[in-house]
């Protein structure tokens, strides 16, 4: 490797193989702190009020849901784009360490490729509730039913169905195929038989053969090169499920790039707020250091330079093209009418907020970053609820005009993927090394 | 009696390096190196590049071509369906639903094939070298060759930990 200044150490402190080991699998060899027992319960408790949710949803249908005849798309697409937003920071994180080589990626991947495979899975419950009879979902499916007729592929809604199912396997082979090593190790440090089994059932063999892992990288490799485009992929078409309809504030083009930018920026806020969870209560500061927190601190600042940038060519835009349903959706709606509080904190916690991250200081307080963390998911759930309802709600004809407020099942559905997320990552850090310890092992010598 | 092989122990991955630089100079058969991580110097050394790519870029062909035959037969042959006065033959849309599949497809056919030619699968057992080969140490493990005296004096040389001779 060669000396420079711009290098910085992956690992903390000069760590042996032996110690990155056992620290690292320090979560799964050891007994359960308290607060993981109270967050299950927590995430349980949930799920209960999510699965009353979804049971109401399905026995007596979504009239149990806040929709109108107007507002037809309400929290659960809301809650579809935000979940599926946080969902693209893993599979970024992986790109950035497999495509472009970014070595600091390596200590987070594994969790933000976790938080992915659930936030991916929080995402799709809601067009799958919303379609009414869920046991139907196969007919989205291209196969040829009882009446010989086919899928429509020139619809946005059909490559929703394709992008999601393909991003959902990508992230889960990712996020398996990289781990396999690491099952290996605790396969071999189990201390009990069931333990071992199971290890050594999804570790497959392995062996730490050379010859292997070189067929192994290159896999990884592959699949990285296939994830990005995809990645890319997935939020463009969700936003083409707006933008190709004809109402305002949803026909733009500028929607595929802005969702795109919007979904990076808020899975990796989600990934700062969890990595800076499970720093304190692992004590891996030595793994994710204060420099890893800072670099996603620095992702987020010209994030929110782009997203920023985007709240103001649509204002600009809607001005621009002269046309006055335009420019009352986003000047009079959304500005400083019945949306404004929401379109205020959207602007507040996405565009100015982040703005503090020009500072080192607060690039590296854990206060300022999780704090910062949490306000950027408040602002993107607010940007989502603003292009969503603004849109539906006051569309051109005033008589249709509508309120729009969610039923306690509406926000069931919502607190019920919370659950799952919640109980996901909890299970997933108990079982499974939240770091890729044989990447760590690998980069540890060399600066990133 | 088969001969058995040499098994050197390295717990310093530059040392490592150094004997497999040394071995590979004197054209000594190596079988493999089994450890923890990845050492790319010493995957660039050892081993010759996997022809894995190529068959993503086969599967990846074989994939646009299949779902653009399918789509083309679903909505031109078999259920032509007019959508709002537009061609029923429309070639843009259909590049979207032919990326994603390329994509699909290419990760699960690269994956099946990850998995025959390296020969891993769920629920092998699992045949080690050591319990610590997935921990600290890693193993370079030799053919007799000819001159094993002389390769373990530079394996001992270049620091390897313990040499010792196992039938593998």
């Amino acid at each position: 490797m060669i000396a420079s200044s711009i290098r910085w150490p992956m690992v903390g402190a000069q760590k042996s193989s032996k110690d990155i080991t056992t620290e690292l699998l320090a979560p799964n060899e050891t007994k359960p702190a308290l607060w993981w027992y109270i967050g299950m319960g927590i995430g349980t408790i949930f799920l209960a009020y999510g699965a009353w949710a979804f049971y109401m949803s399905l026995s007596v249908g979504l009239g149990t849901w806040g929709l109108t005849n107007s507002v037809g798309w309400g929290w659960d697409i809301i809650n579809f784009v935000w979940w599926i937003g946080i969902g693209h920071a893993g599979t970024a994180f992986t790109i950035f360490f497999l495509v472009f080589r970014q070595k600091w990626a390596a200590s987070i991947n594994r969790t933000a490729e976790a938080m992915t495979v659930f936030a991916v899975m929080c995402a799709g419950i809601f067009p799958l509730i919303h379609m009414g009879r869920p046991w139907l979902a196969f007919f989205i499916m291209p196969y040829p039913n009882t009446r010989l007729l086919w899928v429509n592929f020139n619809s946005p809604l059909f490559w929703d169905v394709v992008a999601i199912s393909t991003y959902l396997l990508m992230s889960i082979t990712l996020w398996y195929f990289g781990m396999i090593p690491d099952l290996a190790t605790m396969r071999d440090r189990a201390k009990n038989k069931i333990s071992k089994e199971i290890y050594g059932f999804f570790s497959m063999g392995w062996d730490g053969s050379m010859i292997s892992y070189n067929r192994y990288e290159t896999l990884t490799r592959i699949l990285g090169g296939l994830a990005a485009p995809l990645v890319i992929s997935v939020h463009t078409i969700v936003a083409l499920d707006f933008s190709i309809s004809v109402l305002p504030g949803w026909h733009a083009t500028i929607l595929p790039p802005y969702f795109f930018v919007g979904a990076i920026f808020s899975g990796f806020a989600m990934v700062l707020t969890i990595m800076i969870l499970m720093r304190k209560a692992f004590k891996i500061s030595d793994f994710i250091t204060e420099k890893h927190l800072d670099s996603i601190a620095r992702v987020l600042k010209y994030g929110s330079l782009v997203i920023g940038l985007a709240y103001a060519i649509e204002l600009f835009i809607a001005w621009y093209s002269g046309v006055e349903y335009e420019i009352y959706t986003f000047f009079n709606a959304r500005a400083s009418g019945t949306f404004s509080t929401a379109f205020w904190i959207m602007v507040f916690c996405n565009a100015i907020v982040p703005q503090v991250f020009w500072f080192k200081k607060a690039r590296r307080n854990i206060a300022i970053l999780f704090t910062v963390s949490i306000l950027i998911n408040i602002g993107m759930w607010f940007e989502r609820f603003i292009i969503l309802i603004s849109s539906l709600a006051e569309d051109f004809l005033p008589s249709s005009w509508t309120d729009y407020s969610p039923t306690l099942v509406d926000i069931g559905v919502y607190v019920g993927t919370f659950g799952i997320f919640i109980c996901g990552m909890l299970l997933f850090i108990r079982y499974i090394p939240i770091i890729a310890i044989n990447e760590v092992k690998a980069y540890k010598k060399e600066g990133n | 009696m088969a001969p058995k092989n040499i098994v050197a122990t390295f717990r310093d991955e530059a040392n490592l390096l150094k004997a497999v630089t040394r071995l590979k100079e004197n054209k000594v058969n190596m079988l493999d190196v089994y450890g923890p991580f990845a050492n790319h110097d010493l995957l660039k050394k050892l081993t010759s590049e996997s022809k894995l790519p190529y068959a993503a870029v086969l599967y990846g062909i074989i994939a646009i071509v299949s779902i653009f035959g399918f789509m083309y037969y679903t909505s031109v042959i078999d259920y032509p369906i007019m959508y709002g006065g537009k061609p029923i033959f429309s070639f843009p849309p259909m590049v979207v639903i032919m990326f994603l599949f390329c994509i699909l497809l290419t990760t699960i056919l690269t994956v099946l094939t990850f998995h025959g030619r390296a020969m891993i699968f769920p629920g092998k057992p699992a045949n080690i070298i050591d319990p610590s080969v997935t921990d600290d140490t890693f193993f370079l493990v030799l053919d007799q060759n000819y001159n094993p005296e002389e390769i373990k004096e530079w394996l001992k040389e270049d620091g390897a930990e313990e040499i010792t001779e196992k039938e593998l």
